[in-house]
């Protein structure tokens, strides 16, 4: 499939439509990608500012998504559209609602960077950091593999996607466990731990989010519903088209 | 509770539609016809399954309107057209000799695309094909006006008025008219040719609701212009280009998941 098939309507309306709810999508997906930028950056670099600029970007994402809604139901209602471009519709709202939950996510990591400000806590200092850098930074590799395969209908890097998100709730048990520890071990404040632990949760989910999309641009380009399929199979699956 | 058991208990019916399950009510092999020398239908192979709706859409000159014809013989009364294949009703052959066309067009029975109904009143429009048979007592035939009637999603409207001169009615009318003549002689398969092209879009949607109503006793092919409609009252649809049939499955996978790029192409507008 094609991003040139979408333009190849004889309704011009239709193909500027389609046209613009692909750019909104991946413009949306943009900003999701440099709110996870921002905070793996602020994690790192105990940065407040960057911090609260993720908190601004996610209210400029809350509006995308609902920018989105109201295109796709405005070809919905005069456009009928169907096959591909009724599947684009469909994922284009399902991919908008995974995006701004990403974002929602996203959000309370700035939260962590923000509360260890106010403590006076380095970051570096608590359990999990490192898994927390490398989760967010994971979160942020698979939002671009699957925003390219978005913007180009090609699902080869989708098992690799598939594979990053089981890789990430492994790292995330074992962070959990050590932050456990560290609520028996370690003299720094409750508070901060569960931070940390929300945290960490939370940029697990956006890995669980990117590997919706994955599954989204899946029935877009082949027509099946991968949702739900285990791993094994759904890799097997993805090794037999294209 | 099992997986199993809660969807049991939440009586979803997750099969999609497959023609392999259907019971035929048609069949249609090898089917070729040509209009003197020039070829408009090509190895068509398809069956029709019982009480449901086939749909068959397709650019104009596809063939879809010749092939509906093919049903009922309509194409008999064309001096240069010339046929090929099989094609079954109920098993048995439309095309045999010894086939009477006047019994088969019985149990085949067409709607055309303008509302024909004759100059006569709305009881004698119904009541005239069982008077064809023979049928004059009255009150079978009575029953029957007012069954068909009923059927055709028509009754309420006009049983005040059975004498009046059918004419006299509404496009929208009238097209239910046509249809419950054609359903009171109780016929096995009823063919639609762009029943609604000339109706307004409400009327449309009181004969797209009738077909969905009609289907249960009767299998019903439409061939329609209208993709929009195809999607919405029918259970299969056939995708024609040039004579052939190029796709043909559950409605629903159709439209949304096509496996034919032409089929594709055509239904979502895109230059082929």
């Amino acid at each position: 499939m094609e991003r040139t098939e979408f333009k190849s309507h004889i309704s011009e309306q239709l193909n500027r439509n389609l046209e613009e709810l692909f750019n909104q999508v991946l413009e949306m997906g943009g900003l999701v990608e440099r709110q996870l930028e921002n905070a793996v950056i602020a994690v790192e670099n105990a940065d407040v500012a960057l911090a609260k600029e993720v908190l601004q970007i996610d209210k400029v994402i809350n509006k995308e998504e609902m920018e989105i809604d109201r295109l796709c139901a405005r070809v919905l209602a005069r456009q009928q559209p169907t096959a591909s471009d009724l599947r684009l519709i469909i994922i284009a709202i399902r991919i908008a609602v995974d995006l701004e939950r990403m974002g929602d996510e996203v959000v309370k990591t700035a939260k962590l960077v923000i509360k260890m400000a106010d403590e006076n806590i380095d970051c570096k200092q608590l359990p999990g950091f490192n898994a927390l850098l490398e989760i967010t930074s994971c979160a942020n590799t698979m939002l671009k593999k699957v925003l390219n395969a978005f913007a180009r209908l090609e699902l080869s890097e989708v098992i690799s996607v598939v594979d990053d998100e089981e890789r990430m709730d492994e790292r995330l048990a074992h962070a959990i466990k050590e932050v456990t520890q560290g609520f028996n071990d370690s003299d720094l404040p409750a508070e901060c731990l569960l931070e940390m632990v929300f945290a960490l949760r939370a940029s697990e989910r956006v890995t669980d989010h990117a590997a919706n999309i994955a599954e989204s641009i899946v029935y877009l380009v082949d027509g099946r519903d991968v949702r739900n399929m285990d791993t094994a199979k759904l890799s097997e699956f993805l090794s037999t088209i294209e | 509770m099992s997986e199993q058991n809660i969807s049991v208990a939440l009586d979803r019916d997750h099969r999609s539609l497959s023609l392999a399950d259907e019971k035929v009510a048609m069949e249609v092999k090898d089917w070729n016809l040509y209009y003197g020398t020039k070829q408009a239908l090509k190895d068509i192979n398809m069956v029709v399954p019982e009480h449901r709706v086939t749909a068959f859409i397709g650019p104009s000159g596809c063939g879809k309107s010749t092939l509906l014809r093919c049903f009922n013989r309509m194409n008999d009364l064309i001096d240069i057209v010339n046929v090929e294949g099989e094609m079954t009703l109920h098993g048995d052959d439309v095309y045999a000799k010894e086939m009477n066309v006047a019994s088969l067009r019985r149990r085949v029975g067409m709607v055309f695309q303008k509302p024909n109904p004759f100059p006569k009143t709305i009881y004698e429009n119904v009541a005239y094909g069982l008077r064809l048979q023979g049928i004059n007592d009255k009150s079978v035939l009575d029953e029957t006006v007012e069954w068909a009637l009923k059927g055709a999603g028509l009754w309420e409207e006009v049983k005040d008025r059975l004498n009046e001169n059918a004419l006299g009615m509404s496009g929208g009318q009238q097209q239910r008219l046509c249809i419950a003549r054609a359903i009171a002689i109780k016929p096995e398969v009823l063919l639609l040719d762009e029943p609604t092209s000339a109706l307004d879009p409400i009327s449309t949607l009181a004969i797209e609701e009738l077909i969905f109503e009609l289907k249960k006793e009767f299998t019903i092919l439409i061939v329609t212009h209208n993709m929009q409609q195809a999607a919405r009252v029918s259970d299969y649809t056939a995708f024609m280009y040039m004579g052939e049939l190029i796709e043909y499955t559950d409605t629903d996978s159709l439209f949304t998941n096509p496996k034919m790029k032409r089929t594709e192409d055509y239904i979502t507008g895109r230059y082929g």
